[in-house]
């Protein structure tokens, strides 16, 4: 055998030399079903600045949108026997099997902004009211459309219903337009998005064309407003408000294009989520569930609606807002 | 060293063909232990076997349908359409046994309908089998109106969690795909369709009813795959598998299955679906992200499809 080939066979020592041998910090696994939006980078930021904040080093996973991926990484965290483990499922009823994992493995969970389905397995989530936030949103909307004296139609663009936030936003919706909407909202479309730009865009520009008198949208994630904004331009209804032919805009999440819009005067409200509420909770549930503390399935981020009237009070309490600074 | 000594050496490092992608499997796992012991954990273990059995259970499938001289990029729409079917039966009967049954009617119908397509109106199986990923994964989604499906069976359930059932059924499936394929008048003509399909044709073999019957088999081990998968994550899903193709694909080629038909073996499938799931599962353990991880793979990919081409012209 050459000296290349010793060579090489010796490499794999080599590089197990230098692996760090020193004392280890405890560590919390931060699985993410995806961070293709910006609630979820800043979402991912908050976690580890918690994390680190708390002692701990994340270690981190992104699955891309696979369950099934999202469960290996899950048994490679146990693997790896972390301290704990923050997870963000892809949809309420795949997390199970992996929060059983976790609960037979004897490490604490909790979950990201997204609840897991009806479970004896023990977790803790954190997550805004979707449902409470988007009918206050909605409702200020409704306000609005009032003040102009006119019916509005009205176009409602929904989350992927496997993810039960998108089912609470969209139950808040409806709920709001009952509750207020009679005689002013007529919902003529609801476009499926799947949480997907393209599919957005598709589906908004289809509805403006079959209905163009559309002069209401509520989109349940702020991410698809760049999609509706294409449409809005493309069909020439993107106006200010206060001016002539204004589309009365709302959404939910909070993100820099939100805050953006909002200062530009094109986005009538938003429901913002309190993602470092949420992220601090994370973290101290993991902490406090591997003391040995029993804490609530469930932990509220109570959240807020941000609008024109009060933008300049909450700016400071608005991820996005902070993300364009 | 002598001529006759040299020679004799090198006789004794070559590894029979079938079992090169196994070996080359103990030599990346070897190599992985050594930068994470985590790799050898006996959870970590167990972990790789139950990520291997599905990838294994479509690369078979997909590896079929290759040595005929075709391609199944249906592979994933297929699982969803089945896991969303099962699920719905299991819902409205309460019964695994007829969930199950379902998923495999299903899958069995899809390759069917592959088939024929391919085979009888003489449509490319690249342009075939693509249009029927769009229609199958846009019916699931639309038939559960993109809604996962819970509350499955307990019984139906233990088919994911336990590996040793989940294994089983991949043994069971390698072992009848390696008669068929190896023992039997169809696997014989499945290779000499795929090798040279004219010739084949002129020499009076049913050529369209081999390859049929190549897509059939891809579809049930596709819905054999959903079962497992559906199980593993108690849920039937629209968008099950849905980022797979490229592993499945990646796996039989990397096994050595050639692209241009008329190659293929059981044992060259395994070896590259755990060669994928061991990698896979490595880099995980030492951190590396999810993207960089596919760029890896995608390397692995092109490496194992450049050394088919090379050997093709090697011939």
């Amino acid at each position: 055998m050459n000296r290349f080939c010793r060579s090489f066979l010796l490499l794999p020592l080599l590089l197990s030399a230098c692996n760090d041998s020193g004392p280890q910090k405890p560590k919390i696994g931060v699985a993410f079903e995806t961070l293709q939006t910006e609630f979820w980078v800043a979402g991912f930021d908050a976690i580890k600045a918690e994390c680190a904040k708390a002692g701990y080093e994340a270690v981190e996973a992104v699955a891309d949108g696979d369950a099934n991926r999202q469960l290996e990484q899950v048994q490679n965290f146990i693997t790896r026997k972390v301290d704990g483990i923050i997870l963000v499922p892809k949809d309420a009823n795949t997390c199970l099997p992996m929060i059983k994992a976790a609960n037979d493995a004897g490490i604490p969970i909790s979950l990201f902004n997204r609840p897991s389905a009806q479970t004896d397995a023990k977790s803790v989530a954190v997550v805004a009211d979707n449902f409470a936030l988007t009918k206050e949103t909605v409702l200020y909307m409704i306000g609005e459309a009032k003040k102009t004296g006119q019916k509005h139609h009205a176009m409602v663009i929904m989350g992927d219903l496997g993810d039960m936030n998108a089912i609470g936003r969209r139950d808040g919706f409806d709920a709001a337009v009952k509750e207020a909407g009679e005689g002013v909202i007529e919902v003529v479309s609801r476009v499926p998005s799947e949480w997907n730009q393209e599919k957005a865009q598709a589906g908004v520009t289809n509805a403006l064309q079959a209905n163009p008198a559309i002069s209401f949208i509520f989109t349940s994630s702020d991410f698809l407003l760049p999609s509706i904004v294409s449409a809005l331009k493309a069909a020439g209804k993107y106006h200010k408000s206060g001016g002539p032919g204004h589309v009365i805009l709302g959404g939910f999440d909070g993100d820099a294009t939100a805050w953006q819009m909002l200062q530009d005067g094109y986005l009538d409200a938003t429901g913002v989520q309190d993602v470092y509420f949420e992220a601090r909770k994370c973290v101290e549930a993991v902490h406090e569930m591997k003391a040995g503390k029993t804490l609530p399935a469930l932990i509220q981020d109570p959240g807020f609606v941000i609008h024109r009237d009060n933008m300049k009070e909450k700016a400071a309490q608005m991820w996005g807002a902070q993300i364009k600074k | 060293m002598t001529e006759h000594a040299a020679k004799s050496s090198v006789r004794t490092l070559r590894v029979p063909e079938n079992y090169r992608g196994l070996v080359a499997c103990a030599i990346l796992f070897g190599v992985m232990a050594i930068l994470t012991r985590d790799v050898a954990a006996a959870g970590n273990l167990r972990s790789i076997g139950s990520s291997v059995v599905p990838l294994f259970l479509l690369a078979l499938g997909q590896m079929t349908v290759m040595i005929s001289g075709g391609i199944d990029l249906s592979v994933t729409g297929t699982m969803a359409l089945v896991s969303v079917a099962g699920a719905v039966v299991m819902r409205e009967t309460g019964s695994a046994f007829a969930g199950v049954t379902a998923m495999l009617t299903a899958g069995a119908g899809v390759g069917m309908l592959n088939g024929g397509a391919v085979a009888w109106l003489r449509l490319p199986p690249f342009m075939v089998t693509l249009t029927s990923q769009m229609f199958l994964s846009g019916m699931a989604v639309w038939a559960v109106q993109s809604k996962n499906i819970g509350g499955l069976p307990a019984g139906f359930m233990g088919l994911g969690k336990e590996v040793p059932i989940a294994a089983g059924a991949a043994v069971v499936c390698g072992i009848v795909g390696h008669l068929l394929l190896r023992r039997s008048v169809w696997g014989r003509q499945l290779f000499a369709a795929g090798f040279n399909a004219e010739t084949a044709r002129f020499s009076g073999l049913p050529v369209p009813w081999v390859r049929i019957r190549s897509y059939v088999a891809s579809g049930l081990l596709a819905a054999v795959a959903a079962v497992i998968l559906t199980a593993r994550l108690e849920t039937g899903s629209p968008v099950l598998g849905q980022r797979m193709l490229l592993d499945v694909i990646g796996a039989a080629v990397l096994g050595g299955v050639s692209l241009r038909g008329g190659r293929g073996h059981v044992l060259w499938v395994l070896g590259g679906a755990l060669f994928f799931a061991i990698l896979d599962n490595a880099l995980n353990l030492l951190g590396l992200s999810h993207f960089r991880i596919m760029m890896v793979k995608g390397g692995v990919i092109l490496a194992a499809a450049a050394l088919d081409a090379w050997r093709i012209k090697a011939r």
